[in-house]
């Protein structure tokens, strides 16, 4: 195999002068290329980015997912949502746990005398009678049970620890006509969700 | 090691740390967190369904205290006390609910001997399609209501208010 001479290299045959005077490493020799890079203002700036995402990490988590179509309304509370069923009313549409139950246009054409929507009180219905069944089982976390035999006695809950049987969130676009506002608390209230959670963000 | 001493010179003091892990760790810190941040805060109004409701098949509960109740529509504010039959109207300032009035008028009544020792207290909004009621001014009506002091706010279908003004 045959040898062949090294070809150009780098500061050798590629010069580069003008990056290597600068370098504050160059040491001043003229075949000198280390070139030092100042990160200081990097490490500054990434210990202040690490400060700041930890100041505002939750470790609670999420429970509600960002919609197209809904901007929450705008409130001082402070308390901090639990989990529950979740139903949203966008611009467009009303679902119950991810799934479209009825069309604002539609709901709000309907002048049925219950002032019930059907569609939504047959799975609110159905989660409630579940919902119900697992605390008199004791299939939730204690502390939420605990919690329900506190209500009995018309205890105060403690933030986020408010029994799960008549339990719902309400997340709906803050331009969200108040006919419709009413008729989704009354179809809960009939499939025995007592108590609503509405969905706010924090000013 | 993570020092080193610059050069071989004795009279020379500087100390070189290796960073580099320092930014390893920093990088993926960063990456972590940037995926895993909560940018909007959610919070929540607790409220119970109250009053009376469209609906005959449902039981009809009365109450024999007196109640205030909050009517919202969408040019005026009614504050009123069932029993006592007392009302007061706060009219819209400009584009917005005069809200600065709804939240003296809620003090002025947490602090009178009706709700001296109790928190409770129902909303209702009266929207029709010419004058629609939006869902903000309820949750900005039971904001102030909780901020006041009455934090069990009930929200009520408006034909079941306790206390309903004569419109």
């Amino acid at each position: 195999m045959a040898v062949h001479s090294a070809g150009a290299r780098l500061y050798a045959s590629v010069k580069f002068k003008h990056l290597v005077k600068g370098a504050s490493g160059s040491g001043g020799g003229g075949r000198a290329s280390n070139i030092a890079l100042n990160l200081t203002p990097f490490v500054d700036m990434m210990t202040i980015l690490v400060c700041f995402l930890l100041m505002v990490f939750s470790s609670t988590g999420q429970l509600l997912e960002a919609q197209k179509g809904l901007d929450l309304p705008i409130a001082q509370a402070r308390e901090t949502l639990q989990q529950a069923p979740v139903i949203i009313v966008t611009k467009s549409e009303i679902t119950y746990q991810g799934n479209l139950v009825a069309t604002v246009e539609s709901v709000l054409r309907d002048d049925s005398p219950t002032f019930k929507i059907d569609a939504l009180f047959e799975r609110l219905d159905a989660a409630a009678k579940r919902i119900k069944e697992d605390v008199a089982l004791g299939r939730q976390p204690k502390d939420l049970i605990k919690a329900c035999e506190e209500a009995k006695s018309n205890a105060r809950p403690a933030p986020g620890k408010i029994c799960p049987d008549g339990l719902a969130i309400l997340q709906a676009d803050e331009g969200t006509d108040a006919r419709l506002i009413n008729k989704i608390v009354n179809t809960a209230k009939a499939a025995g969700f007592d108590n609503l959670l509405f969905a706010v963000k924090n000013k | 090691m993570g020092a080193s001493i610059g050069t071989g010179d004795k009279k020379s003091v500087n100390v070189e740390l290796n960073i580099v892990p320092f930014i390893d760790l920093m990088s993926c810190l960063t990456a972590f967190l940037l995926v895993t941040a909560v940018w909007v805060n959610i919070a929540q109004i607790n409220i119970q369904p109250k009053g009376k409701t469209r609906d005959q098949s449902q039981v009809q509960e009365e109450n024999e205290h007196v109640t205030l109740s909050i009517l919202v529509q969408s040019d005026k504010i009614w504050v009123g006390l069932s029993r006592v039959n007392e009302f007061q109207e706060i009219a819209k300032k400009g584009d917005d609910q005069d809200w600065d009035k709804l939240e003296t008028t809620l003090k002025e009544h947490k602090a009178s001997a009706f709700f001296a020792d109790r928190s409770d207290l129902e909303i209702a909004a009266e929207s029709t399609v010419a004058a629609p009621v939006k869902y903000q001014d309820i949750i900005h009506a039971m904001d102030l209501a909780v901020k006041v002091g009455f934090i069990d706010v009930g929200l009520s279908d408006p034909q079941g208010l306790a206390a309903r003004p004569s419109l």
